[in-house]
């Protein structure tokens, strides 16, 4: 069928539908995004959903792997946490349809709150772990990921780097499989997780990863790479593979596939040959220290950074460091000077901004959340105290406020939470605020719905379909919350910035708790089309005022005729929220007609 | 050949890195490529790497190993312009997006960007946004930005075309085409 160019993604994308996937199901979280995505606009015999949360996610592809479905399920790294409770039990089992979990890692933190290690995960399950190294790993890997599960009966995790899933190579591309779906049977041994049930499957899974180390030969995922004229042999697997091999050095490689079991009695062997064994790995000594464990002698982590991506220079200098090869002596690349950073900001028309200018104003303590609005704790807003986990605000609020209270240093709190997040986990954490509330909490919830999950590119949530994006989800916010148990819910147009003052302004003042929501849609996904605004020289007094909500197009510039800089928009970028021209005060911009 | 592409969330540079992938592919040549798009669409910075050649293994390419640099904004021309080697050249749109620290005048942005281009690499500015906006419109910087890159490579030019024919929207697919043709005849004399 020939060869074509895919993201990493995409290639994960193309093996689930080439080996007959029938259900995918995952939540939005950078960099995994784009594979579900690509299954739902690509590969039709597959159902897909973005589910509410990871959790979910990983409960619809369970339900869908006890009736032997072939199941992928995907998430970013820090989505298998909240996954953990039912990954941890449902690994018990004796898996029926084949499932595979995709991690989306992201050593380095390109866009994520941290950087945890998720191949750790494999062994803290008894799950094998898969690490590709480009596209056309990637797709095979899904196909023999799922063949591996329906074989060991075991949930194998397809663990992959933020790097290769946005990178592009050549993938050859195959013909869908199909595969039939044998349906669920009653086996409540299997499927029934309570003691005594549970007992033999600990042997279960201790006998499978132990037999799968044993013929991890027979899958052919491992590769052996000979060099005669060496003493060293490096240990390595994804994408730092294919960095170390960018240098072109004579070493012995030895490439895993699969890190998780490692195949200890051939690596045993080969050790005898070598002197001296390098191991490289991005982030946390896992291949290592399960060598060490096994009395293989070996070094990585002495020479190579437990932080952060190991790119081809720094595999460079940790081989120099471990003797492996003789620095070069690189003529010096030319270092130019410091260059200014560029944070990323609110877009041109995004809601959030007129709300983080007039909670900047309030100088209260105010708790983040993860979205677009976490972007408020950056330079030049710096509103945002705490950023944590998904839907963490409003516990963290919580707790804050009744510790403040003890020490008889009682403030006004504030959560900022988006509908997406909201949905994802912080409705647990708002309907919690109904125990053990006391009439003197001063507590706000400010709810940015914006309509979608915006950071990462706009996918459809619970409310979506109300903002019309032909979604099939329309939740009613204030209902589901005045439902919930709470009285004091105000709804707020945010483009109206003195009304928007007036209201966030009397809630934070209000001894109680109280929620207001906002109703402008994002406006990456849901485009203003408004005749753009400009400023008047001759009316602008230079206060900055407009500057100071932090807009992409408005600038100070010179003008011709005055000494002064004055405000400037550029017509460019500007989409015509009018937010910059309610916040003047001398009424200098105006709209363009 | 090794080339880094730099610019502001929302300029079109995936799509950009997936055409050049492209076209290098039609051609025969194996390739890598990587976009780091954090919160790109959001004003902050995106870059990308091509890498082709017969047996391509990392997408990644070293500081002073770059052929060629695309910069669709000065001051992210600035920020790679170290991964450039000798002789590499950098093309660059010297249409300016004003960081935050700019707007915020924390410091004035390099307005003198020309003259802090490092001088052991060829530099070819132009204002690709006016020429953009000439053609009708501010969106196609990208594909105009491809036609001066096509001039630095050894890739018929038909197949640049079947690429940019497959990849963009069909409304804009005359505009993209004579934005294009506009880059590729531009850059003669231009250069700095």
């Amino acid at each position: 069928m020939g060869k074509e160019l895919m993201t990493g993604n995409q290639a994960i994308a193309r093996g689930f539908y080439e080996a007959g996937g029938h259900l995918a199901a995952s939540y939005p979280g950078s960099p995994t995004v784009e594979m579900l995505e690509e299954i739902k606009h690509n590969y039709k015999e597959i159902y897909a959903e973005f589910s509410i949360n990871e959790k979910v996610a990983f409960e619809v592809g369970i339900g869908s792997s006890f009736a032997g479905g072939r199941t992928l399920v995907s998430m970013k790294h820090v989505g298998v946490n909240v996954a953990a409770d039912p990954l941890m039990t449902f690994t018990q089992t004796r898996t029926k349809g084949g499932f595979v979990l995709m991690s989306g890692d992201d050593p380095g933190m390109a866009s994520s709150q941290n950087e945890q290690d998720n191949r750790l995960f494999g062994k803290f399950a008894f799950m094998p772990v898969l690490d590709p190294s480009d596209s056309q790993e990637a797709k095979d890997y899904v196909k023999m990921g799922l063949e591996i599960s329906e074989t060991y009966e075991t949930p194998v995790m397809l663990r992959i780097t933020s790097r290769l899933c946005h990178s592009r190579s050549a993938v050859e591309l195959g013909p869908r499989v199909e595969v039939e779906i044998k349906g669920f049977e009653r086996d409540i041994k299997n499927f029934g997780m309570i003691p005594p049930n549970t007992f033999d499957k600990q042997f279960h899974m201790k006998d499978r990863i132990e037999k799968l180390g044993k013929e991890t030969f027979k899958l052919g995922i491992n590769r052996y790479e000979p060099s005669e004229k060496t003493d060293f042999l490096i240990i390595t697997s994804g994408l730092v593979y294919q960095n170390l091999k960018t240098l072109e050095q004579d070493v012995s490689i030895y490439k895993l596939g699969m890190v998780y079991p490692l195949p200890i009695e051939e690596l045993r062997n080969l050790s005898e040959q070598y002197e001296n064994i390098i191991v490289i790995e991005e982030m946390m000594p896992f291949i290592e220290d399960q060598l060490k464990i096994e009395g293989i002698k070996c070094e990585g982590k002495k020479f190579f950074s437990f932080t952060g991506e190991l790119d081809v220079s720094d595999i460079r200098a940790g081989l120099e460091k471990a003797g492996v090869i003789e620095p070069v002596d690189s003529a010096v690349a030319q270092e130019s000077g410091e260059v200014m950073g560029r944070l990323p900001m609110f877009c041109a028309g995004c809601p959030h901004r007129p709300v983080f200018d007039i909670l900047k104003k309030t100088k209260k303590t105010i708790i983040g959340d993860i979205g677009c609005y976490s972007m408020g704790i950056l330079y030049p807003l710096e509103v945002l105290d705490t950023i944590i986990s998904m839907g963490a605000s409003i516990g963290i609020m919580k707790g804050m406020n009744k510790v403040l209270k003890m020490a008889g240093k009682k403030e006004p709190l504030v959560a900022v939470i988006g509908d997406g997040t909201f949905y994802h986990s912080g409705m647990t954490g708002l309907l919690n605020l109904l125990h053990r509330y006391d009439p003197d909490d001063n507590l706000t919830v400010i709810l940015l719905n914006n309509g979608t999950t915006a950071m990462t590119g706009g996918q459809p949530n619970a409310s979506s379909s109300s903002y019309g994006d032909g979604s099939d989800m329309n939740v009613d916010l204030p209902k589901l919350i005045a439902t919930m148990g709470f009285d004091r819910v105000r709804v707020v147009d945010q483009f109206d910035y003195k009304e928007a003052k007036k209201v966030i302004e009397e809630e934070i003042r209000f001894e109680g708790l109280s929620i207001v929501m906002t109703t402008r849609p994002c406006a990456l996904k849901f485009k203003i089309k408004e005749p753009n605004f400009y400023v008047d020289p001759s009316v602008c007094i230079a206060c900055r005022t407009c500057v100071k909500t932090n807009c992409p197009p408005i600038h100070m510039k010179d003008y011709k005729g005055f000494d002064k800089q004055k405000s400037s928009i550029d017509p460019s970028m500007c989409v015509g929220c009018s937010v910059c021209s309610q916040v003047c005060p001398v009424g200098a911009i105006k709209r363009r007609v | 050949m090794n080339i880094i592409l730099s610019g502001v969330g929302g300029q079109g540079l995936v799509l950009t890195t997936s055409m050049i992938c492209e076209v290098a592919f039609r051609a025969g040549y194996d390739f890598k490529s990587n976009d780091v798009v954090g919160l790109s669409q959001r004003g902050g910075k995106v870059w990308g790497s091509v890498k082709i050649g017969e047996k391509v293994y990392s997408p990644n390419i070293e500081k002073g190993k770059a052929d060629l640099l695309l910069a669709l904004e000065p001051l992210e021309g600035l920020r790679w312009q170290d991964y450039l080697k000798k002789d590499g050249t950098i093309i660059v749109n010297t249409s300016e997006v004003y960081p935050v620290f700019a707007i915020a005048e924390q410091a004035p942005y390099p307005h003198d960007f020309l003259d802090q281009f490092r001088k052991d690499v060829h530099v070819v500015a132009e204002d690709v946004l006016k020429i953009s906006q000439g053609i009708g419109t501010s969106k196609i910087v990208n594909v105009v930005m491809m036609g001066m890159l096509a001039r630095y490579m050894d890739i018929p030019l038909d197949t640049w075309k079947e690429v940019i024919s497959e990849k963009v929207p069909e409304a804009f697919l005359e505009m993209n085409m004579t934005g294009f043709d506009r880059g590729y005849e531009n850059i003669i004399g231009d250069s700095y």
